[in-house]
C-alpha cells in the first residue's frame, strides 16, 4: 500500500544545547555541550551533580506566560518555534494571519511526556495539563494525545501524529515532548545509580547518564496540504515501529530483541530495509545496560554492515531529557539530513569498538535516511524513520492509502467494584447491584507467575488480571509467534497512586534513599509494560494518559494498529486507583447528586482485526463502526456534540455516556439526549436510544470507567446487558423515560451502542459500536 | 540405556552408569575438561536428561500440582528449575520445566527419567497425556565463553538471551528448542533437538569447543552448589536438608509434597548441608563428621576439586553448624566449612558482546 506522505516543515527547540534549531545545530556540530553542574544547592545531597539545564534566561521574561509552570513554559517557546518555521505563527494565533492554514479543529497536538509534572504552585497537575495549555494557547481544536511511553515517548509522539494524519483526522499535528528537571525523578536516578558523576560518556565510558530538561517539537503535514499552502518540507516521516521487551522494569532486554524488533518495524513500515540506512541517532543514554544493548540492536539490524552506519548519541551535549529526548533526536534527525552532517557522540573516550559512533567530531557526509531509537523503562522502544522529502506520488483512498480493515471487540476483562470478569460484573447489573469505590476482589486466583506478583503494585495486579480475563473471555490461544505481534495499548489518567506516593514519601524522608522499587513503578507505561512482561507480549507498545478519555484514545491507536497492518490483535487495558477509596453511591445525571465516587479498576478489552477473528472462529461482542474526539477546552455541551457528531450517523440503542456525578454531567446529558432526539427523527419509528454510564456501577475511575463504558457498550450489543442508572430520580437534563433506570431494561440486544469518555477540560471521546 | 550420541563419542571416551542411563564421564582428562569449562566453552552431551511432555487439557494443572515451582503462567518462551517430591516431601528429581504452546516439556536429570515417569505416570488424573520424547534429544553448552559458540553455531541474537529464557529456533532447517540455562554458574545453553540430528549438532559443535563429562560438569556443579540430584537425594533427606529450598515455591497452594516440606520447616529440626575443604583425601559418602570429637554429622558426598586443588565436599551437620569458616574433622582430617560458591565462576565477569 502506498501511503500518503507525511511530511515536517516545521522544528523548534529549547534544552541544554541550545534554545532553538539554529542555536541547537551549531553546537551540535561545533561539539559544544550543554551539561553543567546543578546550581540548585537542593541537588548538593547528591554525588553526581551534572545536568542539562536550560538557563531561565532563554525563556521569555514578562507576559502573561511567565506566571506559567517550566513543563508549560519549555512546551510553548518549542511549540511556538516549530510554527514559526512552518510558517503558521500569524501574530494574531492560527488561522488569523496565514493563508490557507489548517483549520483550529484538524490542527493537532501529540505530547509525549515521561513525568507528572508541578503546577506554578507545586502541586502536580494532570499528565494532560500541559498539552491542554498549548493548545489553548495555539488554538489547536484537533486530536489532543499525551504519550507517555517513560523515554520512549517523544518519538512515540511524533509517530502517532503521523498516523492522525493519516486517519485523515487531523491537517497538522504539532508533535513532540517535554519534561522539565525534577527532584524526585533526579533523587530516583541517583538511587538506582545510574547517573554518571561527570559528563555522560555514552558508547565509551558508559558509567551512568545525566538527566535535562528541554522541550521539542515537529511540525507535522500531508506533503500535498504543505506543498499547497507553499511550506517547505524539511523532512519525511516515512514510518516508526514500536515494540515491547516483555522483559524487565526497568532494564532492557539484553538481546536487543526489543529495539531490533522496533526498528525492523520502523523500516517495514517505511518501506525500506536495513540497506537504505545512512545514520543511526541512538538512545545513548550512558548507562551500562543502554549502551550495551544498543551495540546488539545495531549488530542485529545491520549484520556485517553494522560497523559501516554511523550511530551517535546527542545526549552527552543535552543529557537525558526523559519524554522529550525522542523529540530533540527527531530535530536533530531532521536537521542532519538537511544539512548531511551526523552529529557526533562527544566525550568518547579511548576505546576499541568494532562499532563508528561518531566519536567527537561531526561528520559530513550523504544522508537520505536517519533511524532515531529511543529505549524505556517498562521495555517500551520506538524507532523513527526520518528520510529527505520525497516527491508527490499517488496514494490510496481518503484515508491516507491505510486500507479500511473491519475492526471487531471479542474479549473483555473488567476489575471493578462491582464485579471481577465480564460474568461477575453481568451477573452484578442484572441484579442492579453496584460497588461504587469498592476495592476490586483479586482473591481466589492468581493472575500472573507468583515470583512476578508479588513484587508488583496494585494497579498493575489489576491490570494484569484485566488482561488475562479479557484475554480468556476472548478465546485466544495464540501461538509464540504471534504473541510477538500482539500489541497493547495501555491507557490511564494517573498511573500508581501506590508508587507514586510511596516514592515521594521515600525521597521526602531522606533523598538518598529512595525507594527505588516504587521509581520503576512511577512511570505511567509501567504497568503495561508489566502487562506485556507478564503475558508474554511483544507487539507494539504504547501509554495513552488523557485522563478519562485515555480508553477511547487508546481504542484509536489500536484501531490504527491494525488498518495499518502492524498487528492482527490488540489488548486495551485502562487502569487507574483512587487515592483514598470510599464506598458510596453515585447517580451520575441526577440533580442531587452528592459528587462521583472515586474508584479504582482496571478494564481491558480485546481489538481484533474481524478476519483474525473469523479465521480462529472468534465470537466477538461488536464491530467498532467509528470513533471520535473533541478538545474541549473549559467544557460545556459543545464538545460532547463535536465529539458524536464525529461518529457515523446511525442511531444508538444505548449510551454509556461518561456522566460520574458531577454538575457538569448536565451539560453533557443535554448534548446527548440532543443528538439522540436528532437521529430519532431518522429513524421511522421514532425510537430513541437511553442514556445511561457505568460510574454509577463502579465510582469514577477515570480511565478506567471510559474502558468500562466501551467494554459494556459491547455487552449491549451483543448480550442486551446495560447497566442501570437505578437512583436517577430528577436528571439534569431530559426527563427520566430518556434514561435506563431499571435493571434489566433493554429489551434484548441493541443495534448499536454509543460509549463516552471525558477528561474534563481537555477531551471528549466518544466510540460507535454495532452489531455484526 | 545408552546416550544417543554414544555412537559418535570417539573411542577412548569412558562411560558410566548414572541412574538408568549410561552417559559419558570423560573424553579426555578431567582437569582438562574441567579448565575448559571454567575457561573456555565446552559441550556437554545431556542425551542422558529424559524429555517427558505433560500435554492435555488439563496438562497446566498436573505440572502446577507435581512440581515444587511455579509453572501456571510458564510461558513458551521461559523455562524454569524445580523439584519433584513424593507425598512424603523426598526429592523425585529435579527438572528444568519448559513451558510449551501445548502444555510442560520437562528434562530430568541425568538418568532420572524412568523414575520421574513412573513417578508422573502414578499421579495421573484425567486429561493428562504424559508422552516419553524418546525423539528428543539435549546437548548443552557451559562456559564463560559458551555464548561465543552459540554465536557460531546457532545464532547470535541468541547468545545474550536472559536467563531461563526459550527460543523455538531454527538450526540448519530442524526445528529445535533453544534455551538459557546453565549449570555451572558459567553461561550455560541448551538445545533440544530430534534426537536424529543430535549427531551432526555435537559434531559441529565440536568444531567450537570441546566436550565435557559428566565428572566435569558435576564438580562445577558443585562448585557453585547446583545441587546434584543423584548424589544429594539419597537417605530421606527433606528439601531442608538438602538446602535446595529455592526449588521449590510454598506461597504455591498446593503441590505434591508441600505438607511434608511446611512440616519439616515448621519442625526446625534436622541437619543442613554445608560445604567443606581440606588438603588431602575423598572422603567415601557416609563419612562420619566430627566437631570437638563429637559426631555432628556425615559427608553427603566429596571429590577433589581441579579448581581448588584440593577436597570440596558436602556434609549435612547439625544445624547450628552449617555455617562457614569452622574446623571439622572429617575421617580423621581436618576441614574447613565454606561459604558457597567454592569457586567463582568466571562468567561473572565475562559480559556478553
Amino acid at each position: 500500500m502506498t501511503l500518503r506522505p507525511v511530511v515536517v516543515t516545521g522544528l523548534g527547540i529549547i534544552c541544554a544545547a541550545g534554545r532553538d534549531p539554529d542555536d541547537f545545530w551549531r553546537r551540535l556540530t561545533t561539539g559544544q555541550g550543554g551539561l553543567t553542574p546543578v546550581e540548585d544547592e537542593a541537588y548538593a545531597v547528591f554525588t553526581a551533580r551534572f545536568a542539562g539545564q536550560v538557563p531561565d534566561a532563554w525563556l521569555p521574561e514578562g507576559g502573561p506566560e511567565a506566571a506559567l509552570d517550566r513543563t508549560a513554559r519549555l512546551a510553548l517557546v518549542a511549540a511556538r518555534q516549530a510554527l514559526g518555521q512552518a510558517g503558521l505563527d500569524g501574530s494574531d494565533g492560527l488561522g488569523g494571519g496565514v493563508e490557507a492554514g489548517p483549520a483550529p479543529e484538524r490542527f493537532g497536538i501529540i505530547l509525549g511526556k515521561c513525568q507528572a509534572t508541578p503546577d506554578a504552585a507545586g502541586r502536580y497537575q494532570p499528565m494532560h495539563r500541559t498539552a491542554d495549555v498549548v493548545a489553548e494557547r495555539l488554538r489547536l481544536g484537533g486530536p489532543r494525545i499525551v504519550v507517555s511511553t517513560a523515554c520512549a515517548a517523544g518519538g512515540n509522539a511524533v509517530g502517532l501524529a503521523r498516523d492522525k494524519i493519516l486517519t485523515g483526522e487531523a491537517d497538522a499535528v504539532l508533535a513532540g515532548g517535554v519534561d522539565p528537571l525534577l527532584f524526585g525523578t533526579y533523587a530516583g536516578f541517583a538511587g538506582l545509580q545510574a547517573l554518571s558523576t561527570g559528563p555522560c560518556r555514552p558508547y565509551s565510558r558508559s558509567d551512568g547518564l545525566n538527566l535535562g530538561e528541554g522541550a521539542a517539537f515537529l511540525l507535522l503535514e500531508p506533503l500535498d496540504l504543505a506543498l499547497a499552502r507553499g511550506a517547505t518540507p524539511l523532512a519525511e516521516v516515512a514510518g516508526y515501529g514500536l515494540s515491547a521487551d516483555a522483559y524487565h522494569a526497568t532494564a532492557p532486554d539484553p538481546t536487543g530483541r526489543g529495539g531490533a524488533s522496533a526498528m525492523r518495524r520502523a523500516l517495514a513500515d517505511a518501506g525500506l530495509t536495513a540497506d537504505d540506512v545512512h545514520y543511526v541517532s541512538g538512545h545513548g543514554t550512558g548507562t551500562p545496560a543502554n549502551d550495551a544493548m544498543e551495540a546488539k540492536v545495531m549488530r542485529l539490524v545491520f549484520g556485517e554492515r553494522a560497523g559501516r552506519v554511523p550511530t551517535s548519541s546527542i545526549k552527552s551535549f543535552v543529557g537525558h531529557t526523559l519524554g522529550a529526548a525522542g523529540a530533540v533526536e527527531a530535530v536533530a534527525s531532521v536537521l542532519a539530513l538537511r544539512h548531511g552532517v551526523a552529529p557526533p557522540t562527544i566525550g568518547f573516550g579511548d576505546v576499541v569498538t568494532d562499532l563508528d559512533f561518531v566519536p567527537n567530531r561531526a561528520r559530513k557526509m550523504p544522508i537520505d535516511t536517519v533511524v532515531s531509537n529511543n529505549y524505556a523503562f517498562g521495555g517500551n522502544n520506538v524507532s523513527l524513520v526520518l528520510t529527505r522529502p520525497r516527491g508527490p506520488r499517488e496514494y490510496g483512498d481518503e484515508h491516507g492509502g491505510l486500507p479500511d480493515r473491519e475492526a471487531v471487540v471479542t474479549g473483555l476483562g473488567p476489575v471493578t467494584g462491582a464485579g471481577t470478569g465480564i460474568d461477575e460484573v453481568a451477573e452484578a447489573i442484572a441484579a442492579g447491584r453496584d460497588g461504587a469505590g469498592r476495592t476490586p476482589s483479586l482473591e481466589g486466583r492468581t493472575f500472573a507467575p507468583r515470583s512476578l506478583w508479588r513484587h508488583m503494585n496494585r494497579l498493575s495486579r489489576m491490570a494484569i488480571a484485566a488482561s488475562r480475563l479479557a484475554w480468556e473471555d476472548a478465546g485466544l490461544k495464540l501461538p509464540r509467534k504471534e504473541l510477538d505481534d500482539v500489541a497493547l495499548v495501555f491507557a490511564t489518567a494517573a498511573g500508581s497512586a501506590e508508587s507514586t506516593g510511596g516514592f515521594d514519601e521515600s525521597v521526602a524522608a531522606n533523598p538518598n534513599k529512595p525507594a527505588v522499587l516504587s521509581f520503576s513503578n512511577v512511570v505511567l507505561n509501567a504497568t503495561g509494560g508489566a502487562v506485556c512482561q507478564t503475558l508474554g507480549l511483544r507487539g507494539p507498545t504504547t501509554t495513552v494518559c488523557n485522563g478519562g478519555a485515555s480508553a477511547s484514545i487508546a481504542l484509536d491507536c489500536a484501531l490504527e494498529m491494525i488498518r495499518a497492518g502492524k498487528a492482527e490483535v490488540v489488548l486495551v487495558v485502562a487502569a487507574d486507583e483512587a487515592l483514598r477509596p470510599a464506598e458510596g453511591t453515585a447517580v451520575p445525571y441526577d440533580k442531587g447528586s452528592a459528587g462521583p465516587v472515586p474508584g479504582s479498576a482496571a478494564v481491558a478489552f480485546v481489538v481484533e482485526s474481524a478476519e483474525h477473528c473469523a479465521g480462529r472462529g472468534g465470537r466477538p461482542y461488536a464491530r467498532v463502526l467509528g470513533t471520535g474526539h473533541a478538545g474541549s477546552g473549559p467544557d460545556g455541551p459543545e464538545p460532547v456534540a463535536r465529539s458524536m457528531a464525529l461518529l457515523p450517523p446511525e442511531p444508538p440503542g444505548v449510551v454509556l455516556g461518561a456522566g460520574t456525578g458531577l454538575p457538569e454531567d448536565g451539560e453533557e446529558a443535554a448534548a446527548v439526549l440532543a443528538a439522540l432526539a436528532a437521529m430519532a427523527e431518522e429513524r421511522p419509528d421514532g425510537g430513541r436510544g437511553l442514556l445511561t454510564g457505568s460510574a454509577g456501577l463502579t465510582g469514577d475511575c477515570r480511565a478506567a470507567t471510559g474502558a468500562m463504558n466501551i467494554a459494556l457498550a459491547a455487552l449491549a450489543v451483543r448480550d442486551g446487558v446495560a447497566p442501570a442508572l437505578t437512583g436517577l430520580t430528577a436528571p439534569a437534563a431530559g426527563d427520566p423515560g430518556r434514561y435506563l433506570t431499571r435493571p434489566g431494561g433493554l429489551s434484548g440486544p441493541v443495534g448499536r451502542a454509543v460509549a463516552l469518555t471525558s477528561a474534563p477540560g481537555s477531551v471528549r471521546g466518544a466510540v460507535l459500536l454495532g452489531a455484526l | 540405556m545408552a546416550s544417543d550420541l554414544a555412537t559418535v563419542h570417539p573411542e577412548g571416551t569412558v562411560f558410566g552408569d548414572v541412574g538408568d542411563t549410561a552417559v559419558p564421564l570423560r573424553f579426555s582428562s578431567l582437569s582438562d575438561e574441567y579448565r575448559a569449562l571454567r575457561e573456555r566453552a565446552v559441550v556437554v552431551d545431556l542425551t542422558g536428561h529424559r524429555l517427558i511432555e505433560i500435554t492435555g487439557p488439563a496438562a497446566v494443572e498436573f505440572a502446577q500440582r507435581v512440581l515444587a515451582r511455579d509453572v501456571e503462567y510458564l510461558t513458551s518462551d521461559r523455562c524454569t528449575m524445580s523439584l519433584v517430591l513424593d507425598d512424603t516431601g523426598r526429592v523425585v528429581d529435579q527438572v528444568l520445566a519448559f513451558g510449551r504452546e501445548d502444555g510442560v516439556l520437562l528434562e530430568s536429570s541425568a538418568g532420572a527419567g524412568t523414575r520421574l515417569c513412573e513417578h508422573l505416570r502414578g499421579l495421573g488424573e484425567e486429561g493428562v497425556r504424559i508422552t516419553e520424547r524418546t525423539d528428543l534429544a539435549v546437548i548443552g553448552l557451559e562456559g564463560p565463553y559458551a555464548w561465543g559458540v552459540v554465536g557460531r553455531l546457532i545464532d547470535p541474537e541468541l547468545a545474550s538471551l536472559p536467563f531461563e529464557s526459550v527460543v523455538d529456533a531454527t538450526w540448519n532447517g530442524t526445528d529445535i528448542v533453544f534455551a538459557r540455562t546453565g549449570y555451572t554458574g558459567e553461561y550455560g545453553y541448551q538445545m533440544i533437538v530430534p534426537a536424529d540430528a543430535a549427531a551432526e549438532l555435537w559434531s559441529l559443535a565440536l568444531e567450537h569447543a570441546s566436550p565435557a563429562g559428566q565428572e566435569a560438569l558435576e564438580l562445577a556443579m558443585l562448585e557453585v552448589r547446583q545441587p546434584v540430584p543423584r548424589h544429594e537425594t539419597g537417605e530421606g533427606a527433606t528439601v531442608v536438608e538438602m538446602g535446595a529450598n529455592w526449588l521449590i515455591d510454598i506461597t504455591k497452594d498446593a503441590f505434591v509434597g508441600r505438607e511434608a516440606t511446611l512440616a519439616a520447616f515448621a519442625d526446625g529440626g534436622g541437619r543442613r548441608v554445608v560445604g567443606f575443604t581440606g588438603p588431602e583425601g575423598v572422603p567415601a559418602p557416609g563419612t562420619r563428621v566430627l566437631a570437638g570429637g563429637q559426631d555432628v554429622g556425615e559427608v553427603v558426598y566429596a571429590v577433589h576439586s581441579v579448581g581448588l586443588d584440593a577436597t570440596l565436599g558436602l556434609a549435612r551437620v547439625d544445624r547450628d553448624l552449617a555455617a562457614a569458616g569452622l574446623d571439622l574433622t572429617v575421617g580423621g582430617a581436618e576441614v574447613t566449612t565454606l561459604t558457597s560458591p567454592y569457586v567463582v565462576p568466571k562468567s561473572w565477569s565475562i559480559p556478553i558482546i
